[in-house]
């Protein structure tokens, strides 16, 4: 799971533009400045692109719930990784 | 049937409390799968409405279990496109009949909910297709989609919440402390509408009437009297469009969870977002999430996919393009259309300015701005007026709306 995370926070920096940024697993998207729908549209984009996943609509709208945060964006990102291999 | 009339709030006790004293899930379901039926009676007015309404319905279903065994996006279209002129020609959208002969509009269905019908069979088939629906049975689908709760006005609940309700309905009144929250929800829906909302539209309309009657008599009015008249139409009827439909969620709301039944929130103080962006994630939450979710989202991912390059001004066009939709789904005349642009403005504004910020000062910048107390309170009176502004489009009747805005800035010039 560090591990992912680790790979997930490269994404993040790169989408955010933003070498500073530090990803915790309860961070949510309140957390991080800039995360609206453009911005989330653009880190799910990026996730896809660098794990080789695909995500459907409902997902995607999930992962920007309040009850949601990095970690389960990360746990959701391994599940795909696991399917696919 | 109003959710605010003493026949409704009578039923809504009476069902609750059978609802407690019922044993088991299938009870449960056929009460409110009655509950469902009545209070669609109601509202439908004749036979053709009847059978439009159950094309409509089936149609959603037979869509969604075919694209679920046979995904692909022409697939998709091929549902939803006709659907979308379906329901624009049930609606009579003044637009088509740039292309449609009059008699096609001379129909006589009625289905006042249609709009929100459509949204959640939209999301219904396109989750079914992606695999996030995966056990959806007739039954379940017509419950959720004639909800009593959610059938008029929303809240747009997803169907994969509904599901999990659906499958083992649980009354809330045994516990005392829900109950009493559920209640006093449903009193303070009331009070929105019946006494704030009343007020607001009441004075709305007196400053209505006499800038009308200033333009018929011809007469020059105090510049005084034009202020206080312009400020009450300025103010008041944001507030009247927001207490009556917050009003009427807090109803819903609180009626579906006397039934253990969680719906989803639809209003967060959208008068004190500091930019449009944020309005839109505060007013009609459920709305514009769907749009997010099933207009924004696959536009940009699409162009984000194909053209990368452009993603980032192309971005701007999907959101003039999400908000005129957005616009024109509260109304089939071209106020509406207008409505929509502005605010598909306003978001691009508060976009751009974002952009500007992190351009010049960097991610940290932007903190450091975001932080700034005096700066949060002046975005957010600069936006609560420009939202305001914005509601002046929102009646049907727009000349005579811009009628009242030209007399009043003719007198105070």
């Amino acid at each position: 799971m560090d591990n992912m995370l680790d790979q997930m926070q490269e994404v993040f920096r790169d989408v955010f533009d933003d070498d500073e940024l530090t990803l915790a697993e309860e961070m949510t998207a309140l957390d991080i400045d800039g995360w609206d729908s453009l911005m989330h549209i653009n880190l799910i984009i990026a996730v896809e692109r660098r794990f080789g996943v695909k995500f459907a609509t409902a997902e995607i709208s999930g992962l920007k719930a309040d009850d949601q945060n990095v970690g389960t964006f990360c746990r959701l990102v391994a599940k795909k990784v696991d399917e696919k291999a | 049937m109003s959710v605010c009339s003493l026949e409704f709030l009578l039923a809504l006790m009476l069902l609750s409390a059978v609802f407690f004293y019922l044993p088991g899930r299938r009870p449960r379901q056929a009460t409110l799968a009655l509950c469902n039926a009545g209070f669609l009676s109601l509202v439908i007015p004749n036979a053709a409405s009847w059978l439009l309404l159950a094309v409509f319905l089936m149609s959603g279903y037979v869509a969604a279990q075919l694209l679920r065994r046979w995904p692909g996006r022409i697939g998709l279209a091929l549902y939803v496109v006709p659907l979308v002129v379906a329901f624009m020609l049930l609606k009579k959208y003044e637009v088509l009949s740039l292309w449609v002969p009059a008699w096609v509009f001379d129909h006589p269905v009625s289905i006042v909910f249609l709009s929100y019908l459509l949204f959640r069979q939209i999301h219904f088939v396109v989750d079914a297709m992606q695999g996030q629906i995966e056990d959806a049975s007739l039954w379940a689908y017509l419950n959720y989609q004639l909800n009593l709760f959610t059938l008029l006005s929303g809240p747009i609940q997803r169907y994969q919440d509904f599901r999990e309700y659906w499958s083992a309905p649980e009354s809330l009144l045994g516990d005392l402390h829900e109950q009493l929250a559920a209640c006093l929800r449903i009193l303070v829906g009331i009070l929105k509408i019946a006494v704030i909302a009343g007020v607001c539209l009441a004075i709305y309309d007196q400053g209505v009437g006499w800038f009308a009657q200033i333009d018929a008599a011809g007469r020059e009015p105090s510049r005084f009297a034009a202020i206080v008249r312009f400020a009450a139409i300025f103010y008041l009827y944001p507030a009247y469009v927001y207490f009556n439909f917050a009003g009427y969620c807090d109803i819903v709301i609180g009626g579906a969870a006397l039934l253990g039944m969680r719906l989803p929130e639809n209003f967060d103080r959208p008068y004190v977002a500091r930019n449009m962006i944020e309005f839109w994630t505060r007013w009609h939450k459920t709305l514009s999430f769907w749009i997010r979710d099933y207009l924004f989202t696959p536009m940009v991912k699409t162009i984000a996919e194909n053209w990368p390059r452009r993603v980032a001004s192309l971005s701007f066009l999907c959101y003039f393009v999400a908000l005129f939709l957005a616009g024109v789904w509260h109304g089939s005349t071209w106020n509406f259309a207008l409505f929509g642009l502005i605010h598909g403005a306003g978001v691009s504004a508060a976009k751009l300015w974002e952009n500007y910020l992190v351009h010049r000062g960097g991610r940290k910048g932007l903190r450091e701005y975001l932080k700034s107390r005096k700066i949060h309170a002046v975005a957010v009176a600069v936006n609560f007026h420009f939202a305001c502004a914005t509601f002046l489009f929102f009646p049907a009747e727009l000349d005579r709306c811009l009628r009242t805005v030209g007399t009043f800035f003719t007198t105070v010039a």
